[in-house]
């Protein structure tokens, strides 16, 4: 081990030895005191890094030299890093995005025993976004395969070790993860002839490189209408929309607004994540519609907005979740969280915009008016785009009404990572069969279905079609005219 | 809705305030019976009296420690700069006292108080009494900074700092003082890291703050006009907190970043964007992020130099054209 003169300080480049405390022979112990060293600033006492015995002291008392310059020696048992240490490199599993914590091998274009150059192809990794394809940060051989093709391990385990040719160092330890990122899957360089189109060389932008890789196409697949023929975000997306036509046509393209895309990408994410079920109950209005019909034109005067079915039903809900905990909770990894509070989302609708859903906190403790006037609220600020960033989150629970629309029913999609979710539909004059003093009587009511996707990992078919069938007794059997006076 | 000045909305946003607050004090030089050098204290000394309108020594350092002194004892100074440039006279008291006291003392003292200060050139006072230093504000950890470009922005984000329980310094630009614009009527209060889109296009988006948004304004439309380019223009209005998200997505709607600040082109706050953009949109952009500041030396006192040193409409229209294709 040597012994360097330290660096003192942001501006110092040298040292002078001032005192040696121990000499050639001497024993000296990890964080002993071994010399003092005097720059123009300091004058400062440094300990030995290592134990060991001085083997040589090349530096004597007054001598000034630059930082780096070895001092002495010291032996401590260990030899140099024999140069066939120092020779080979781990390749490990990269991390392919933030939030991806394993990866799985499924190709080794390399057997143990192949030379790989630098930057060819080594593996493939598959992780539960995306598949790609990694190139050997480094030329060498291939020494040994630790994991195999189809086991899936964890960022940063050692996949394979490489022997280093001759001369080669190893880079740090650490640098064995791909140039590459995730989005941007290089495609295995094929020798292709440069077009004229190409020999500019017009640079390709980060999202045309992206989009190309997502919609498998090359840049000589489209003209470019940019300075020097460089293709443009927009001639990617008129080919992809126009399917080859950069111009004209029959299709018209409409690029995803911010909210379409995040919609998109929930939407699919949800599916993917939790196994729908879909569960629907008819329910009859009539004692919801008595009561809307009562105070009709009170309360439009009243609040100045129309008292729709939607407030009862939410009520309602909340008043049998409060039997049915579990359909208020979220799955996180293998367990399901039970929130105490009842946080109602309601999907409001902003047309071409898309579709935001606002959250009423605690909606348990709204009654049928507050709880119309909140939805109200968060409809008008949504529509008027003055929500903020916190009237989105905490949702335990979803009311997508589509009522208004007159569907009969709706599967809607779970809104992660709640666990179920309601679709209202429309209400209309139904003949219903009842049980009347002179036997089964038909009845004209107002009849509506409710319906609920749930997540089969979090619920069964059985609770979550009880807890329906509370709703529906809830909003049949209230008073709902006491209820709002 | 009434026509005012920016000068007046300062004023007005204060009077607001005091109104509201008798802990709001204003302190500074030449505050009182001359209503500020820049005119934006006029009629407080007469509505709100001596005790909480007060005029001060020439000595920075010393309005700086009295409203810190004060806010740490319950009141909510607002102290005046004059020229921000002065700023350096007492950024030992800002950066290791005003900025730190809410950390330091595990919040058992905030900072409620607000630091107002004319910023910026174009006005012909010399490189010691024109610079745009927000850049330095942005630096340290512990302040929040804002800088308005229209009077109704003057008001409501000065009332909404004011309010703020922690040390905000408010930049005006001296430049924008005599412009005007309409204040809605009544009590106005904005939201502290919240920028406003100004102008939507789809080919470049471009971020400013202070004066050089009206110069982005009138580049955008000239671009629309001669070249038939759309662009978007941000104003960031906020440098502390960021509105990240609002960036964000007018970028990722045009793919182009072009920012336009007024302070030295060395560590402006437009790298720092420059900087998080490219770090989170990377697979957004459509060509390189592009900064229009002001060359990094400083501000000439010769008025044809002055103005060749700010950005201006014509600079920021070239680069476009030269740069975003």
């Amino acid at each position: 081990m040597d012994v360097i003169m330290p660096q003192l300080g942001e501006t110092v480049a040298e040292g002078t030895v001032t005192v040696w405390h121990k000499k050639v022979g001497d024993t000296v112990k990890a964080d002993e005191l071994l010399f003092e060293v005097g720059t123009d600033k300091v004058e400062t006492e440094i300990p030995a890094l290592v134990t060991g015995i001085i083997t040589e002291i090349l530096v004597a008392e007054g001598e000034t030299v630059d930082v780096g310059v070895k001092l002495a020696v010291i032996d401590d048992g260990k030899e140099a890093a024999p140069p066939t240490e120092a020779a080979t490199k781990d390749i490990i599993m990269p991390q392919l995005g933030e939030t991806v914590a394993d990866g799985t091998v499924t190709i080794w274009h390399k057997k143990a025993g192949d030379e790989v150059a630098a930057d060819e192809l080594l593996f493939e990794v598959g992780t539960d976004k995306v598949e790609t394809e990694i190139p050997s940060p480094i030329a060498g051989t291939l020494k040994e395969i630790l994991v195999a093709e189809g086991e899936t391990v964890d960022v940063g385990v050692t996949l394979a070790v490489l022997a280093l040719k001759d001369g080669a160092t190893a880079p740090k330890a650490a640098a064995a993860a791909p140039a590459a990122a995730p989005k941007a899957t290089p495609a295995p360089k094929k020798s292709k002839p440069a077009t004229a189109k190409q020999s500019h060389a017009a640079p390709i932008s980060p999202v045309v490189a992206r989009l190309l890789a997502e919609h498998s196409l090359s840049i000589s697949d489209i003209t470019g209408t940019g300075r020097d023929g460089r293709v443009k975000r927009k001639d990617v997306l008129a080919h992809i929309g126009g399917a080859g036509s950069a111009v004209g046509g029959d299709t018209e393209v409409v690029p995803f607004t911010y909210t379409r895309k995040l919609t998109a990408e929930h939407m699919v994410r949800s599916k993917a994540t939790s196994p729908h079920v879909l569960q629907a109950v008819e329910v009859d209005f009539l004692g919801v519609e008595i009561a809307r019909r009562s105070m009709k034109d009170s309360w439009k005067a009243e609040h100045g907005f129309s008292l729709t079915y939607l407030p009862f039903i939410a009520n309602a809900v909340c008043e049998a979740i409060a039997d049915f905990p579990r359909i208020n909770a979220s799955v996180v990894g293998e367990a399901l969280h039970i929130h105490k509070k009842i946080n109602l989302a309601i999907a409001v609708d902003l047309g071409e915009e898309g579709l935001v859903v606002p959250v009423i906190r605690d909606a348990n403790e709204l009654s049928v008016a507050d709880l119309a006037t909140a939805i109200n609220d968060v409809a008008a600020k949504a529509r008027d785009g003055k929500l903020s960033g916190d009237d989105f989150t905490g949702a335990t629970y979803t009311l997508s009404n589509n009522g208004s629309t007159g569907t009969f029913i709706t599967a809607p999609i779970i809104s992660q990572p709640q666990v179920a979710i309601l679709s209202t539909d429309g209400v209309s004059k139904k003949p219903v069969v009842i049980e009347g003093d002179n036997g089964d009587e038909i009845v004209i009511r107002p009849v509506g279905v409710l319906a609920q996707s749930f997540d089969h990992r979090a619920i069964d078919g059985a609770y979550s079609g009880v807890f329906l069938g509370r709703v529906r007794q809830i909003l049949e059997e209230t008073d709902w005219a006491a209820e709002l006076s | 809705m009434a026509e005012l000045a920016y000068r007046d909305a300062v004023a007005a946003a204060i009077a607001q305030e005091m109104e509201r607050d008798e802990n709001v004090v204003i302190l500074g030089e030449d505050i009182a019976e001359a209503g500020g050098v820049f005119k934006t204290t006029v009629g407080l000394l007469d509505k709100f009296g001596a005790k909480r309108v007060r005029n001060t020594p020439i000595a920075e350092q010393a309005i700086l420690g009295a409203a810190m002194g004060a806010a740490m004892t319950g009141l909510r100074p607002i102290a005046e700069i004059m020229f921000s440039d002065f700023l350096a006279v007492c950024w030992d008291i800002v950066v290791n006292e005003i900025a730190k006291a809410r950390y330091l003392t595990d919040g058992q003292f905030t900072m409620p108080l607000v630091i107002r200060t004319a910023n910026g050139g174009g006005s012909r006072f010399g490189s010691q009494h024109s610079q745009s230093v927000e850049n330095w504000a942005m630096a340290v950890p512990g302040l929040k900074v804002v800088a308005p470009s229209t009077p109704a922005d003057v008001k409501g984000l000065l009332a909404a700092a004011i309010r703020d329980p922690d040390p905000v310094i408010f930049f005006e630009q001296k430049s924008l003082y005599a412009t005007k614009g309409e204040v809605p009527d009544g009590e106005l209060v904005d939201e502290l890291g919240k920028a406003k889109v100004l102008r939507k296009g789809d080919d470049v988006t471009i971020v400013a703050l202070a004066a050089m948004v009206p110069r982005a304004m009138a580049a955008a439309k000239r671009l629309q006009k001669e070249d038939g380019v759309s662009a978007t223009v941000v104003d960031v209005r906020s440098l502390v907190p960021l509105d990240t998200q609002t960036i964000f997505k007018e970028v990722q709607h045009t793919g182009r970043l072009v920012t336009v600040e007024e302070n030295p082109r060395l560590c402006g706050w437009g790298a720092e964007i420059s900087s998080i953009v490219a770090e989170e949109l990377f697979y957004d952009l459509d060509g390189p992020i592009i900064r229009i500041t002001s060359p990094h030396c400083p501000i000439p006192s010769a008025d044809d130099l002055e103005d060749a040193y700010l950005p201006n409409a014509e600079r920021i229209v070239e680069t476009i054209r030269r740069e975003v294709d």
